[in-house]
């Protein structure tokens, strides 16, 4: 059984923050590579998000996330009050640009492949000649 | 274990350091229609007591829907 109080707590910060992350340590110092990989995607995107340390409550916190969420690990990042997902998760919707869409982000450029760049109709000839 | 809890799914498990941090790659007929989330919470679901017991850290997950 989850502790109500914090349940009560996790649910206010999803409420209030429309982008936020649970993670083992802080954006500053993460302590695992999974947080620190969503640390970085949501850096790149340049969106405004909340996060939690999860470290100092990690066993309650997992319970308390199982009942909400259905979901025990950590990473964990909520959008618009939902649970988006893992480091996994994360990472793939950021590839796609689901992520910055979600968000109301721009993609950055480096994150998807470029779209080719237009062809010119064949046989078209250069604008300018220059000829010496 | 995941093969038992989603029977005709193709798993392939990656050890990504130390026999506790794994990736699992699964496809599976159960994913249609699921959000990755969803399909996700299958995989870990499956999969849970071995991160209850400690022998799995981390699981990294790339899930799909096979053909």
């Amino acid at each position: 059984m989850a502790d109500s109080q914090l349940t009560e707590k996790v649910q206010t910060l999803i409420a209030e923050n429309p982008v936020l992350l649970f993670m083992k340590g802080t954006p500053e110092t993460p302590r695992c590579g999974f947080s620190m990989r969503v640390v970085g995607v949501l850096d790149q995107l340049g969106v405004d998000y909340g996060a939690v340390d999860v470290l100092p409550a990690l066993q309650p916190l997992r319970e308390v996330t199982s009942e909400i969420s259905d979901w025990q690990t950590f990473p964990q990042l909520y959008v618009n009050g939902e649970l988006v997902g893992g480091c996994d998760i994360v990472e793939e919707m950021f590839d796609s640009g689901e992520l910055a869409e979600m968000m109301g982000a721009e993609q950055p450029a480096q994150a998807a492949a470029p779209p080719p760049p237009p062809q010119g109709p064949p046989g078209q000839s250069p604008p300018l000649q220059v000829e010496n | 274990m995941i093969e038992e809890a989603l029977p005709g799914a193709d798993v392939e498990m990656v050890d990504e350091g130390g026999g506790d941090h794994l990736r699992a790659i699964v496809a599976a007929p159960q994913f249609e229609g699921l959000s990755r989330i969803d399909q996700h919470r299958l995989v870990k679901n499956a999969v849970r007591p071995r991160f209850e017991d400690g022998t799995i850290h981390a699981l990294s997950l790339s899930t799909s829907t096979p053909g």
